[in-house]
């Protein structure tokens, strides 16, 4: 049921090539710049993975820095695993900002690159400290049993963050035409409008984004300032808006928690399993082990999670082209993306089964393509 | 170790209420005077530099001049600072109430005496928040004009004196006496302005020390319900300190929702005493694991104490708040324990200043050698101490004033009033 999509059944995509759809100079700055990203992200993945296995290994030992009894000690070293994960992470932050200023992609400076999310990593600090009391809790009371009460209550948690996130960020209204458009095409694909806000990133990147966020009454659709500073045409920023009404349509916030509770279970079971030899999530000292394991499962279903995103992708840009009647501007957007984005139309499998969650550039032009002939 | 600027308070307590209410005015030709010393200072302790820089040694001449200057200024911020009562020379000879000794000069190793200015910008900082933030040690020093050319234009906060001297004002007039908390207080901000000062110029190259007891008299605490207890070796996991604000998070998050039940239950608390002239036991308990609670989290916070603390208040954290059983506590203070409370929410403002600079410089000390220093420790303990008093006494817990003093534990030893000193002398 969560595979269901409204792109038809059997649709054939053109094979295009890249070398015909992008000039030459176009397409090997995307794959250079995008080449460099990629292995930046498997060397920090690395580095990750070493650094919360020593964490594992050894970091129990911080428990000596504790007053806090059980649960607080369990959340100290919760929050110093963390850490550790943020300290080990900031020599690939500086390289990927350094990457994005020398392709012109963002004028943040190191400092501001390694500040401005601080307030993230509070949050993170509080959501790890909160989680750590309902396992510990729960494991104090059901030392052998407690995933099978935690998983409803992540998935109550997950759903409830969902909710909200709309409001997390600063956002202004857009304008009258936009908003125009959004209950033009909201009307078309036959929901309720949603709030349409723009937020301005402009100080820290120079990338064009937009989302989908919340669900029922804080519904939102967030376009960057990006995406509105002259660079793109009125046809492809309404092709941006009908996409992410596409995701609201299918209802894909709702999706994305019914697979995020299909594999809740499954993955607090398997913490529990790993945490037993250092006596279960009861004992502080099972911390540093499970915060390993979390990290290994969720890097370890990056595929499978992808795969579920560019499927929902694919089926929001399919929405996006039956709403705007327009395989032009959607062709133009995606080509944009390469040119000035810098996305490498056509990566390799293994960087889109990894780091991929929307189809490739040459894919989602073949998908334009595709829905041209077919509407003829 | 016997610190090399030391604090003499020979003070009676005693104020006359006439000079008091017009201190500020009698205080202006010392405002003059000030100006034109410190013009004449800022080229000695410049031609001072340099001579301590060619040999090793500041001149004679130079060093009695600018102890002069600083014991002056001393004198000067603790009579508008009302910490002293009578009118100060001008010459800064010894002997004043509140005074500071000086060391004769010595020689200085030339790297501290190259980098003091940089070295010096710390205790400056302090200075600023505990003193005045100018160099004479002077309460009162944004008003003293070029007395601000140096620390003050650097720092201008109003600092703990201007707190004092504020409050001191009042309590003076009401009683002729000076609380003797406050002037304890507003003596060990002179005297830690005095300590910068002398650094500063050239006087002595010890570094000032933040910890009450280095460098001052024996300060008294007297009895009280609500007293600090620490048990902290001054080690610290630069990890943890570096993470400090971050880690501390969820125990925000905890206090301010315990914070609002806590200020529901002395509302309850408040009405039961009033009735029965006591705290209801169970409330006397939730509200003393709240004083607790936010001491240790206070400490926490700040690196005035190491380990992660626990979330209910329990005792035995390594800055520790002790609170004794519910006693007999009076209905009128009840009836008027929040406007009662004013006065020591302002001196808590100014040590919850403090605090923050002796985190700060914490921070960035306790990265780089491991270890809090002794004295911002001692001077943190202190402020969570009364920040502990002030909340217990708000909350009903205790009706024991929250005493200002600068003392972590001492038995009441009041300083014996100068004027019977000299009585006996005389007789």
């Amino acid at each position: 049921m969560l595979w269901q999509t409204r792109v038809p059944d059997g649709l054939r995509l053109p094979e295009l090539d890249n070398a015909r759809v992008f000039e030459g100079a176009a397409l090997e700055r995307a794959e250079t710049y995008e080449r460099f990203l990629r292995l930046d992200f498997i060397a920090s993945q690395l580095v990750l993975i070493v650094v919360l296995a020593l964490y594992a290994w050894r970091g129990a030992g911080f428990a000596r820095e504790s007053a806090a009894g059980r649960i607080g000690t369990g959340m100290l070293l919760g929050m110093i695993g963390l850490a550790l994960v943020w300290l080990s992470q900031v020599p690939f932050r500086v390289a990927e900002t350094w990457w994005d200023r020398r392709y012109d992609q963002s004028d943040a400076g190191y400092v501001t690159t390694l500040f401005e999310n601080w307030f993230a990593l509070g949050a993170e600090f509080l959501f790890i400290s909160l989680a750590l009391v309902i396992v510990m809790a729960l494991a104090g009371r059901f030392p052998r049993r407690w995933w099978i009460a935690a998983a409803p209550v992540f998935i109550g948690l997950a759903t409830l963050f969902a909710f909200v996130t709309p409001y997390l960020f600063p956002t202004e209204p857009a304008n009258a035409a936009l908003q125009a458009d959004a209950r033009r095409f909201a009307s078309a694909q036959e929901i309720e409008p949603p709030r349409l806000s723009v937020q301005d990133v402009s100080g820290f990147t120079d990338a064009p984004n937009a989302f989908a966020a919340g669900f029922g009454p804080t519904r939102r659709v967030v376009l960057w300032s990006t995406l509105l500073d002259g660079r793109f045409s009125e046809g492809e920023v309404e092709t941006v808006l009908a996409h992410e009404l596409g995701h609201h349509s299918g209802n894909h916030i709702l999706e994305s928690l019914a697979w995020y509770a299909l594999f809740a279970l499954p993955g607090t079971w398997l913490i529990a399993l790993a945490t037993r030899r250092r006596g279960g999530m009861r004992h502080p000292a099972a911390v540093p082990v499970s915060l390993l394991v979390l990290v290994v499962l969720q890097l370890g279903s990056l595929p499978l999670q992808n795969a579920i995103s560019r499927h929902m992708e694919e089926e929001a840009d399919w929405v996006a082209l039956e709403t705007t009647r327009d395989a032009d501007q959607a062709r133009g957007l995606f080509e944009k993306f390469t040119t000035l984005a810098l996305a490498d139309p056509d990566p390799p499998a293994w960087s889109t089964a990894l780091l991929d969650g929307h189809p490739s550039i040459l894919e989602r032009i073949e998908f334009a393509e595709a829905w041209r002939t077919r509407s003829r | 170790m016997d610190a090399p600027v030391r604090l003499v308070v020979t003070d009676d307590l005693r104020r006359s209420r006439l000079t008091v209410f017009f201190r500020l005015l009698l205080a202006l030709p010392h405002f003059f005077w000030i100006v034109l010393w410190t013009i004449v200072v800022v080229p000695a302790a410049i031609i001072c530099w340099f001579a301590a820089l060619a040999t090793g040694r500041p001149p004679t001449g130079l060093h009695r001049f600018l102890s002069a200057y600083i014991r002056y200024g001393a004198h000067l911020a603790a009579y508008l600072s009302l910490a002293a009562n009578p009118y100060p020379g001008f010459t800064g000879e010894p002997g004043y109430p509140i005074d500071v000794e000086l060391p004769e000069a010595a020689p200085q190793p030339r790297w501290k005496t190259a980098l003091r200015l940089v070295l010096a910008l710390p205790a400056l900082l302090l200075a600023a928040v505990v003193g005045s933030g100018s160099i004479g040690g002077g309460g009162g020093g944004r008003g003293s004009g070029a007395d601000e050319s140096w620390g003050g234009f650097l720092f201008s906060g109003g600092g703990l004196l201007v707190v004092c001297a504020f409050l001191g004002w009042f309590a003076t007039l009401a009683l002729g006496r000076m609380p003797s908390g406050l002037r304890d207080l507003a003596a060990y901000g002179v005297g830690y302005s005095a300590q910068t000062s002398a650094y500063l110029l050239l006087v002595t190259d010890r570094y000032p020390s933040s910890d009450p007891d280095a460098a001052g008299p024996r300060w008294s605490l007297p009895p009280h319900a609500i007293g600090v207890e620490v048990d902290d070796d001054g080690r610290r996991s630069r990890l943890t300190v570096f993470f400090r604000l971050l880690l501390a998070l969820p125990h925000f998050v905890w206090l301010t929702l315990w914070s609002v039940a806590a200020v529901l239950a002395a509302l309850v608390n408040g009405i039961y005493t009033l009735v029965r002239g006591r705290s209801a036991a169970p409330l006397h308990r939730f509200l003393a694991a709240y004083v607790r609670y936010s001491a240790h989290v206070t400490a926490f916070a700040t690196l005035v104490g190491n380990r992660f603390p626990g979330f209910t208040g329990a005792p035995g954290y390594a800055v520790d708040i002790s609170i004794g059983a519910a006693e007999r506590q009076s209905r009128w203070v009840t009836l008027f324990r929040t406007i009662l409370v004013i006065p020591a929410f302002l001196v808590s403002g100014g040590l919850s200043a403090a605090l923050a600079v002796v985190a700060f410089l914490g921070w960035f000390a306790a990265l780089a050698t491991g270890r809090m220093p002794e004295g911002l420790r001692r001077l943190g303990a202190i402020a969570v101490r009364y920040l502990a008093q002030t909340s217990a006494y708000w909350l009903i817990v205790t009706d024991d004033y929250p005493y200002a003093s600068p003392a972590l534990r001492a038995a009441y030893e009041p300083i014996e009033p100068a004027a019977e000193l000299h009585g006996e002398a005389a007789a």
